[in-house]
């Protein structure tokens, strides 16, 4: 750039002159600490990218890692034997220990093997501990998210399941889908064995509410099928239970799709 | 006491040198690549519609290695990807390996053109409204996440080639050793 050139001439003949004129003063010191201090960031800012990337951290921490591995099985140190290794000297006990073979040590460790009963059966107090503190929380999350005044809850069963076999279930209420659930072949093995699905929960206000329900599969003959329900209930106080059940017509040879509203 | 007004010239220079270090640092940083936040994380749940006909949801394949590969049909590398994650479902299905192609396209004839022109035996699942892809974070095609028997996401590669591959399989062994 043709205007930075000027610029740049007389920064350089002004710290000539200061140099040349002057012995190094603070002035002279302080012009140094910048690149200093660069290089400090620069180093920083290197340390902080490769904390930032678990992939260039690990790359970083395995040679890391590796070193000391390696450096003792290539260059094991030799236990010095005038340095702490004296006989009867009653030297540092964990540089004698660390001069100790291998075997002696292993010996010392099977001749007293810890008593880890008492450890086994901690730990499964603790697990049980967990799980009891699992249950609670989840009760507690329940009460507070759905409490049972406002409470609604809808369910889906399936019956049999010749005539039918579904793929998904889109629910709304009040025409607005609340839930769009796929169904996978474990799930609909699992319906066909009896399980009751809880489709959705959720929380509604005192009064007159109307819930859809789409239903998606495979009909009869393999075909794609897609049929509705719809319920208006009355929501009171206290939990409401609905039920979409699914069952098989024989005599049409047709499913059914049914909203059953638990009193 | 003296204080002593620095320099246009010195004030120049400091910032030079900051300005030097922000982008040795910052052109680090982005050769290291953008970070995964999801690596060690829960990986997130979702149940989709397959190519082949029903529905697939992650969080049943607990106890199996999940490998996710984010491909589109417009993306040749992903081809010769999923070409190559069929290879190693083959070899490391009975270890318990899952592999699952996730469409991306917004296209849905595309993908299904191009599913039925692969030969591949996992399932190709279709995620239209993308919202698979964006609790993911796919920012590049193929993109492949690797989730360990414990529903964890691991590993990540963002790009296809013979090096990825590799360490793909590295990876893969790893996950099915634990």
């Amino acid at each position: 750039m043709l205007y930075a050139v000027p610029h740049r001439l007389s920064f350089n003949r002004k710290e000539s002159h200061a140099a040349g004129s002057r012995s190094e003063g603070p002035a002279a010191r302080r012009l140094r600490i910048p690149p200093r201090a660069a290089l400090l960031s620069l180093a920083w800012l290197v340390i902080g990218a490769l904390c930032s990337n678990p992939a260039l951290a690990q790359a970083a921490a395995a040679p890391a890692a590796a070193t000391p591995a390696a450096g003792i099985a290539q260059n094991p140190r030799p236990s010095a034997p005038g340095a702490g290794g004296a006989p009867g000297a009653p030297a540092a006990p964990k540089s004698s220990a660390a001069a100790a073979p291998p075997g002696e040590t292993a010996t010392a460790a099977d001749a007293a093997p810890p008593d880890t009963r008492g450890l086994d059966e901690q730990v499964q107090g603790l697990k049980k501990d967990v799980v009891d503190l699992n249950r609670d929380l989840f009760v507690l999350e329940e009460e507070l998210l759905y409490p049972a005044n406002t409470q609604v809850a809808v369910f889906l069963s399936m019956d049999v399941g010749d005539f039918f076999a579904l793929d998904s279930v889109q629910l709304k209420i009040d025409q607005k889908e609340v839930i769009n659930y796929l169904y996978t072949p474990r799930e609909v093995e699992a319906l066909m064995k009896g399980g009751v699905h809880r489709l959705y929960v959720g929380n509604l206000k005192v009064g007159k509410h109307e819930l859809v329900a789409f239903f998606s599969g495979k009909g009869p003959n393999d075909r794609a099928y897609k049929r509705g329900a719809t319920l208006t209930f009355e929501k009171g106080i206290g939990a409401k239970y609905l039920e979409l059940k699914i069952n098989d017509r024989q005599r049409r040879l047709q499913p059914e799709f049914e909203i059953k509203d638990w009193e | 006491m003296s204080f002593q007004r620095p320099t246009g010239a010195l004030v120049r220079r400091s910032c030079a040198g900051w300005l030097v270090a922000f982008a040795l640092g910052a052109a680090v940083a982005f050769a290291a690549g953008p970070t995964y936040e999801l690596l060690g994380h829960e990986a997130p749940d979702f149940a989709l519609h397959a190519v082949s006909g029903g529905n697939v949801r992650l969080s049943e394949h607990r106890g199996e290695v999940v490998v996710l590969s984010f491909w589109g049909s417009r993306c040749p590398p992903c081809r010769e990807q999923l070409a190559a994650l069929d290879k190693s479902l083959a070899t490391y299905r009975s270890a318990g390996l899952q592999v699952y192609g996730i469409n991306v396209d917004d296209d849905q004839s595309r993908a299904l053109d191009f599913a039925h022109g692969e030969a591949v035996s996992f399932a190709l699942l279709l995620d239209p409204e993308k919202n698979v892809s964006r609790s993911y974070q796919v920012d590049n095609l193929p993109m492949t996440v690797l989730i360990d028997r414990s529903g964890v996401v691991r590993y990540v590669m963002r790009d296809y080639n013979a090096k990825a591959q590799d360490l793909y399989r590295q990876q893969v062994r790893v996950l099915l050793n634990e």
